[in-house]
């Protein structure tokens, strides 16, 4: 079927309102790389929106010998690496159970758990149950008190529960136990589920920001999000950066706002790294959530 | 005639019976007990997630109960004396709590109905895409701000938005004598609040729609342009009424969140000068309760919130349920 003229004009006006709203979400990110790499009187004159104007990269050697911003990029990977590997087994160990029909209390603990979405303690009793396991200034603090998401955690039982129950009883007649079972047929077939489910995980403790603030005190364990956020704030601490180049004798080529803009980069970069990889799990892991529990 | 061949047999029949009977005993026991011996496993898997629930989840919600106290460090949650509802009187005879009530019932109420259309649009814009590539490119794009911090985006609205410095400010130059405050100005701070949440969620939250799109007949769409509708006919009078109970079902479930406004989001974005708008409950908690010690007060505000939010949350599930669409 042909495309009548009106048409024609329908998906060029679409195309082109999709194009703007597509720049729209990347030129936050754009303006940001093109600022960090900007020269400094550039950026003061403000001639710097979609690309960098005169290449300087002193942004960032400020940042990574003036703050502790390696550390901290040090923190937040071991804050996500441990962090999505106690939750990933977690989720499982929990999940597992009430995904099968013979458990005893099934229908009992899964309400209990989604009650805790709609209603929780808060921000306060959580601290005191933190503070008197003696979590404090620990990343345990960050782990165990966001072990399992219950969302999370539904997800994958859906999954389980949709696997197909012949190959429950054919297992069975083939002499599988429950643990058995678990690893070597529902973990395999389960795979795009933990894989989204790593994504989400991974996410939350890579941006992990008021756990940090409220358990972590001693500045050298912050993460890369409270770093940056702090620098972000505290319009003292960048003019420091920027002066201390001027007592050494050579006026460093850098603006608070181009530290600020590398700051956010150091955040941003990993993620854009890995994102077009697992862009097409988390589409399905979405629609698996969407599944009525 | 099967009446008299039973009675004849009745010793036998009886005899059998109680023998079945016996056999079937055995096997629920059986059953029972292998069911039991499979249960072994499952509880031990089970018994981190039950800590974590436990400790977590339930043991805070135990320690709500310093919301009717007053409590200190020294008698500890269980020891620190009563107080009856005194901190829930001082919470709604104070302007300032009173105030900060408002604003998260506002900037959330905001958040859901003004964003609430826009994921909508987004897939529908996108489902007229023909062009494979194209369509798949821009999902990549829309779909990515959804894995920024609050930090992040908090870092692109200052260098956006900065009154000096800000890009917008310097394209602005030439028309405004001054530069314009937009994080100073309530009006403008509440737009930006509302806006990043919508240029954070607007794809993802798309892709449950673009799904209920896929399930819409494409012979509805031929017969349609066969009569004569134009795109936006089609659009009006095919597409919107195939999503709609997804649309209705997502708005009671919006509405069920209207208590929730991030911290994260409100803290990256909050200043001295627009805190009259941008206090919330969540920052508050934080400001006043931890790190102003003062761990009742703002705990009974903790309280109103969640009660407010489960009211909020099981209406709005009783509502889906009218459209047969009900969570649990």
């Amino acid at each position: 079927m042909r495309a009548s003229l009106g048409e024609k004009w329908f998906y060029i006006i679409n195309n082109i309102v999709l194009a703007l709203l597509g720049l729209t979400c990347l030129f936050p990110l754009i303006n940001t790389i093109a600022i960090a790499f900007s020269d400094t009187a550039a950026i003061e004159a403000g001639r710097v929106s979609f690309y960098p104007i005169g290449w300087n990269t002193e942004a960032f050697t400020s940042l990574f010998t003036g703050t502790p911003i390696i550390g901290a990029f040090r923190n937040s990977v071991v804050i996500t690496v441990i962090g999505v590997v106690l939750s990933m087994a977690a989720t499982i160990m929990t999940a597992y159970p009430i995904s099968r029909r013979i458990f005893y209390g099934r229908r009992f603990f899964t309400l209990a758990m989604v009650f805790t979405i709609m209603f929780s303690g808060g921000l306060i009793p959580t601290y005191l149950v933190v503070k008197s396991l003696g979590l404090m200034n620990s990343y345990f603090a960050l782990w165990l008190p966001a072990l399992v998401s219950t969302y999370n955690m539904l997800v994958m039982r859906t999954f389980f529960e949709n696997i197909p129950s012949e190959i429950d009883d054919a297992s069975r007649i083939d002499g599988c136990s429950e643990l058995a079972y678990l690893l070597r047929i529902v973990l395999p077939l389960s795979l795009p589920v933990i894989a989204t489910l790593t994504l989400f995980y991974g996410v939350t403790y890579w941006n992990t920001f008021l756990p940090v603030l409220i358990y972590i005190q001693d500045t050298g364990r912050f993460n890369l999000t409270v770093l940056v956020q702090n620098m972000i704030q505290s319009q003292n601490l960048l003019q420091e950066l920027v002066n201390s180049g001027v007592t050494s004798g050579v006026q460093a080529n850098v603006v608070p706002e181009s530290l600020k803009a590398a700051g956010v980069l150091v955040i941003v970069l990993p993620m854009l790294a890995v994102y077009p990889f697992l862009q097409k799990f988390f589409v399905k892991g979405v629609m698996l959530g969407s599944v009525k529990g | 005639m099967a009446t008299v061949r039973t009675s004849g047999n009745s010793a036998v029949m009886t005899e059998e019976s109680a023998a079945a009977a016996e056999l079937q005993r055995r096997m629920r026991q059986a059953a029972r007990r292998r069911r039991w011996k499979a249960n072994i496993p499952l509880m031990l898997l089970f018994i981190p997630g039950l800590l974590y629930y436990v400790l977590f989840k339930y043991v805070p919600m135990g320690g709500l109960i310093i919301a009717f106290k007053d409590y200190n460090f020294f008698d500890g949650v269980l020891d620190s004396p009563w107080v009856g509802m005194q901190n829930f009187e001082t919470i709604f005879k104070q302007p300032q709590t009173l105030n900060i009530i408002r604003n998260t019932i506002v900037l959330s109420l905001l958040n859901v109905i003004v964003g609430f259309p826009f994921p909508i649009l987004l897939a529908i814009l996108l489902n007229e895409v023909r062009r494979t590539w194209y369509k798949r490119w821009i999902q990549t794009i829309v779909y990515l701000p959804h894995f920024f911090s609050w930090v992040i985006i908090g870092g692109f609205i200052f260098t956006l938005f900065a009154t000096e410095s800000g890009t917008i400010n310097q394209l602005l130059k030439g028309w405004l004598a001054e530069p314009f405050p937009f994080l100073f100005n309530p009006g403008s701070w509440i737009a930006i609040y509302v806006g990043s949440g919508i240029w954070k969620e607007m794809g993802f939250s798309a892709i449950i729609y673009l799904a209920a799109l896929t399930s819409i007949d494409p012979s509805l769409y031929e017969s349609a342009s066969l009569d004569g509708a134009n795109k936006l006919q089609q659009i009006r009078h095919v597409t919107l009424p195939g999503i709609s109970t997804t649309i209705v079902l997502l708005f009671i479930l919006a509405m069920g969140r209207v208590m929730e406004v991030g911290f994260d989001h409100v803290y990256v974005l909050q200043n001295a000068v627009v805190s009259n708008v941008a206090d919330v409950i969540s920052t508050y908690m934080y400001r006043v309760g931890l790190q102003g010690a003062q761990f009742s007060l703002t705990t009974a505000m903790g309280l109103f919130e969640s009660i407010v939010g489960l009211i909020l949350v099981l209406s709005a599930n009783a509502l889906a349920r009218r459209f047969d669409r009900g969570l649990w």
